[in-house]
This record gives structure tokens, sequence and C-alpha cells, in this order.
């Protein structure tokens, strides 16, 4: 069991913050810090503007920054559950991300 | 052209080509009722309470493959909506719930029939959406309808505060032709480097056998699975979802596996070599201790979602994609691979199943007693039901002893045919469900098999079908006491039979349904058992439902031994396991 951060890049949408907490507690993970910002500054993540073909707007998209404890097996059940819900466009920990929805062996965000 | 909001949100349904909403009236979804009585393209049907049209919405939807869609109003409408939506999401079922809300300028004051809908429902969608204005109706309805149909399906709600389906404010409307969510991306083709392993894990397999599950038949794949099965003549087991994906008569089917599976099929997969997991989730209701599963297996697990995948048990090769694309992927390697094929190296596999079916398999021929000396075996009963309805019928059920009966013994050949909730395990889905099938399928026969503690979960649908004359065939597995309960009191504490009983207090049954203008038959005894069943097919045009008394002390087995047990580990009769 160690200390893990996940990064997610999701759509700034009413309730979307509430499904991602939401399902930390439906699951039965735990919460250990959790901090979420609207994105003004998208250089760093022009590399999903253009994998998605997309371009987002200021405060359209929000950076969830949540550090959790668990163990590996857990770790990876976290990550593809919240790949799962439908407005996280982007979500990684310190070994993978998945990009709307495919898998990548890195760290990306 | 100009809509308004309820205009907009009843005109995208019937873009959407929907034939049926099933719905219960309110304040909150007035405008939007107005809009339905001025349509004629769908059907509006009427249940007597909103659990009852969620389960109808979700019968239509596992019969015929398109989601159901669901009608009520905010507060109490909703809520009573939660089980049947929960239901539907656990099964993985396509499911519309459109819920009416207080106006927007009300919300969060406590207003009459406010609740949190959203919020309440939030941990049983698949997603949902929150009306903020008319213009974005046509929009959030195709998505809705994208996201429950795709990839792993499942229930999505839309929640509309009842301002904006006011009729007097006129908004632009077209229905969107195309949506592209741009957060949402579920996989379709697996990845080629994955069939090849799993091609010569099928070629090197010795002792294999298939699995496959519901999600086989959500992604409309029996007929892969068939085609691949005639290239490897794998064993096959199906999970309580996914019985119909392959054909129950075929030789090579070992019947349902899990917790009440047979005997053969439970003792395939400990023994294993190779687990082809195809639409399938590890339940615990499969896997019994999940140290103890499969020792020995290799496992290969298709799925659509990533997160069932090593969720309970850790897959060795993983294919991700839909379950009908990865088969046909596999199929045409297969093909290629023929002369690869060596039958003969698991004859001596199909040869100890062969044993093991012999040894302690079901017995398929309980209905030819017809002796009054005993009482009338709940398995007897699903057999004769299932020779007089010549294996056709489409079958829903309830929860408990009679749904593990009519899975054990009605032989389902063809996917869609069987529906139950497996995952949830809701009581009163069978009749709700049933007229679901009903209206997607009227000229078939439509049976549900009921117990009198499920059946009086929904019995209110009774009057739904004497008004939409829905000629249903309902069997009611009568043994005076929740069975499945009692049987887990009988085994686990002793014979204390704690709350299941309900003897003195049961309705009539057949008075009752007579009732509502539908014909009641009552069975008490063996002999009149085939004569009374084939009585109810015999008649076409009315709701039948046979009240049959059967032996109250029946237990459902096989059944596996937990906690701590693995699939080997069966109880096979009272007193008796392997």
């Amino acid at each position: 069991m160690i200390e893990r951060q996940l990064t997610l890049i999701m759509e700034n949408k009413p309730g979307a913050l509430a499904r991602v907490v939401g399902l930390f507690h439906q699951r039965g993970y735990n919460i250990d810090s959790l901090h979420v910002d609207p994105i003004d500054d998208f250089t760093q993540y022009k590399f999903i503007e253009d994998e998605l073909s997309i371009k987002f707007s200021k405060g359209e998209v929000s950076r969830l920054i949540i550090k959790t404890t668990v163990g590996d097996a857990l770790m990876r059940q976290i990550l593809r559950q919240i790949n799962k819900l439908i407005e996280v466009i982007a979500v990684s920990d310190n070994e993978s991300t998945y990009l709307k929805g495919i898998l990548r062996d890195e760290n990306l965000l | 052209m100009k809509l308004a909001g309820n205009d907009i949100l009843i005109q995208s349904l019937i873009n959407e080509g929907v034939e049926y909403i099933f719905g219960y009236p309110g304040g909150a979804a007035l405008h939007i009722y107005d809009s339905i009585f001025k349509q004629k393209e769908m059907q509006h049907i009427l249940v007597r309470h909103e659990q009852g049209a969620t389960h109808a919405a979700d019968g239509y939807a596992r019969a015929t493959g398109k989601p159901g869609v669901v009608m009520v109003t905010s507060g109490p409408g909703a809520t009573n909506a939660i089980t049947g939506i929960a239901t539907a999401f656990m099964d993985s079922i396509p499911m519309i719930v459109i819920s009416g809300q207080v106006q927007s300028h009300l919300i969060g004051t406590d207003a009459f029939q406010e609740t949190d809908m959203i919020g309440i429902s939030r941990p049983i969608v698949k997603h949902s959406f929150t009306v903020d204005h008319q213009s974005n109706i046509a929009q959030i309805v195709k998505e809705a309808f994208h996201i429950a149909t795709s990839g792993r399906q499942g229930p999505v709600v839309i929640d509309i505060p009842k301002d904006l389906t006011n009729p007097d404010d006129l908004f632009d409307y077209e229905y969107p032709k195309e949506v592209n969510i741009r957060s949402y991306n579920p996989p379709l083709d697996p990845e080629l480097s994955q069939i090849e392993r799993v091609v010569e894990a099928i070629l090197n397999a010795n002792q294999p056998v298939i699995y496959a599950g519901g999600g086989t038949i959500s992604s409309n794949a029996s007929k892969e699975l068939i085609e691949l099965n005639s290239y490897i003549n794998f064993p096959v087991t199906n999970t309580l979802m996914g019985l119909g994906v392959y054909p129950a008569t075929d030789d090579k089917f070992l019947g349902m596996l899990g917790m009440h599976g047979t005997f053969q099929a439970n003792m395939a997969m400990h023994n294993a070599d190779l687990i082809l997991a195809i639409g399938a989730r590890f339940d615990d209701r499969i896997t019994n201790t999940p140290d103890k599963f499969a020792p020995n297996a290799q496992i290969v697990h298709f799925d659509v979602d990533h997160s069932s995948v090593s969720k309970i048990i850790e897959a060795d090769i993983a294919v991700f994609g839909q379950v009908k694309n990865s088969l046909q992927a596999i199929n045409s390697l297969i093909k290629e691979r023929l002369n690869d094929i060596d039958n003969s190296k698991i004859q001596k596999w199909h040869s100890q199943i062969a044993e093991w079916k012999n040894n302690h398999g079901l017995n398929h021929d309980l209905y030819k007693d017809k002796s009054d000396s005993k009482p009338i075996l709940p398995q007897a009963v699903v057999q004769h039901i299932y020779h007089a309805s010549k294996g056709n019928a489409f079958v829903t059920s309830d929860v408990g002893q009679h749904q593990m009966f009519a899975a054990q013994y009605y032989h389902f050949d063809e996917p869609r045919k069987w529906i139950n909730s497996g995952g949830l395990g809701t009581m009163g889905f069978g009749l709700p469900s049933a007229m679901g099938v009903k209206l997607a399928y009227p000229d078939e026969e439509v049976v549900c098999i009921t117990g009198e503690g499920s059946i009086q979960m929904c019995i209110q649908e009774l009057s739904t079908c004497s008004q939409y004359k829905l000629p249903i065939k309902i069997f009611n597995i009568n043994n005076l006491s929740l069975g499945m309960v009692k049987q887990w009191q009988d085994m686990n504490y002793d014979g204390r039979h704690s709350s299941i009983s309900y003897e003195d207090s049961l309705p009539d049954f057949k008075s009752l349904v007579e009732s509502y203008g539908h014909i009641g038959i009552k069975i008490t005894k063996n002999s009149e058992l085939r004569d009374g069943i084939e009585k109810a097919f015999s008649i076409k045009d009315k709701l039948v439902f046979v009240d049959v008394y059967v032996d109250p002390n029946e237990h459902v087995y096989p059944m596996l031994v937990a906690p701590n047990g693995s699939l080997k580990d069966m109880w096979l009769s009272k007193g008796n396991k392997t």
C-alpha cells in the first residue's frame, strides 16, 4: 500500500466532480486528498487536442488531482473505473494513461 | 421547425424510432404527457407503479436488443423507478429513463415532489443528463441513446425541469444526424496480436471450456460463438445471464455454471486448463472463493469493459472489444488453421465430462412421475412448461428457487428468450418484464415463471395486462414461503425459519386474477399438472395465471459450498456433498 496520485482531465460540467467522488465511495476506495481547478493554460495538454482533433476553450475542462493509498491491483481497477466515466477525457497514474478510453503505458498527464 | 420543449423531447424519441414508452404521469411531467397525447407514432403504456414501468422497458430491451424507454414524474415517480434502473444497470441493459423535475427556480428549495434524481440515481446509471435549456434537448436525447446502446450498455437518466417543457416557449428543432462525444470512445475491434495469442491457446488446450455470459447476448454474438465452436468443439457453459446464447440442446452444452450450476459445468470449470470467458464478469455467484477458482486454467477474457477484466480473476490474455467483433476476428483466423485443430486431443476431456454428467447431472425426466402420493416437484412444473411450450417461449422469471429451477430445466436454444434479473436479483421483475416482451412480440408465447413471494411485489401490473390485453402465461410456483431464504435457513441456521412464511394470509390467486378479468387455474396434484399447464397454453387471447402448489420442502441443487469452497465443492442433495 503506497500513496499514489491520479490526474484527471475532464469536462467541466455540473455533476462531473460528484461522479468521481461518488465512484470512490461506491467502490470502497478512499480519497486522501483532492484538488480541482479549471484549466486555463492548455500548452501542457496540446497533445490531447492534437490526438482527439479538438480544441479546448477556457473553462471547458478541469484538472483533478486525487491522492489515494492502495495496492497495485486496486489502483489498476480504480483507473479503469474512472476511465469509464463518460465525462473523463484522460486519466493517469504513475505508469499509465487512458486517453479517451485508449490505454497507454506511460503517465502522459 | 420551431417546437416547444415538451414537443422537442417527444419528437426526438420518435426520431430515435421508439415504439413504446412505459410510464406514469404526474405534475412535473404534465407538459410532456400533453405532447404524448398529441402524437400517434409511439404508444404510451400506463403501468400501475413506476417500478413496473422500468421492468417492462427492461424486458422489452432484453427481448429486442433495442433500448427501453421510461417516463416518470419527479419525486416519488423518480424514486419508484430506482429499483428498475439498478436492475438494468447490473445486467447492462440499454434503457432511457426520463424524469420530470420541479421548475428550475424551485430546485433546491424542497419544493413539492422535488428529489435530486441525478444524485439518487448516480451510482446505478451509465450516465445521466440534466436538461439546462430547451435548445439542448435533442442533442441530449441523441447522446443518451448513443451511450445507452454502445460499449457496455446500460441505463441513462434524463432529468428535465418542468419549465423547460413549457408549451409556450418555442425553439428551433432539428434532430442531430450524428453524435460524437469527445470524451467517450468504447472499444470496438480487438487487437490482432491478442487474437493470435488466443488462437494459439485454443490449439494447445487439452481441457478447455467456453464460459459465455450476458455480454455475448448484448453484443448479438450468438451466431459467431456457435460458428467458433463448430470449428473447435469445446464444451460450453453459460452463466445465468448467458443462457440461450449457445443452444442448450447441443451435445456440447454443459448447462449453467455457478452457485446452482450443473455438476458437470462446475467440475469442467474447476479442472479446465483453458477458460474462454466471453462477455462474462466472474461474478461471485460464478467463482465461489476466487483464490480457489480454476487453479490450473489459463484465462482468456473477452470484454468490452476494461474494468471487468482482471477485477476478480486475473486474465492471462485480455481481449478488449465488442465480443461480436472479437469472435469474428478469431473465426477468420481459426478458419485458416483448420488443419492444425486436433479434435482427438480433447476427446478424453469430453469423456470425463460425460462421466460427470452421467454421475450427477440433472434429472430432466422428473415430470414423467404423475403419482399423487407425493407433492408436486417445482422442477417438474418447469419441465412441463418446457414441453408444453415446445421450448420456444420467451420466459421471464422473478428471483428465488423458481428462477433457478427455470434456469436449470428450461432448455433455451436461442438468445434473448430467457429474461431475468441476474445481477441485482430483483423480486417483482417477472410480470412487468413479461409485459414488455409481449408488447414487442405479440405473436410469440410469453411465459412468466414466478413464486408467490415475488409475484406479490409487482402484482398490481395484472391490471395493466387487462388494459392492454396482454395474454401472458404466468406460472406461480407456490411453496407457501420464501423458498430460497428458507433453503439457506435450513442449511445454515439449523432450520430456524425466520420471517419466511405467510401461509395463512396469501390471497386466493385464482379469484384475484379473475377479478382483473384474467383466467385462473389452481393445481394441487401431480395428476392435474400436465393437463392444467397444457390448458393454459391452449388459451391464446387471455392472460392465464396458473397457481401450482408445490412441495414446500424442496431445495435447489447442486449448490456451491460456501464460504471457502471452490467450484468442485457442491451440495448435491440434502446432506450430501462432493
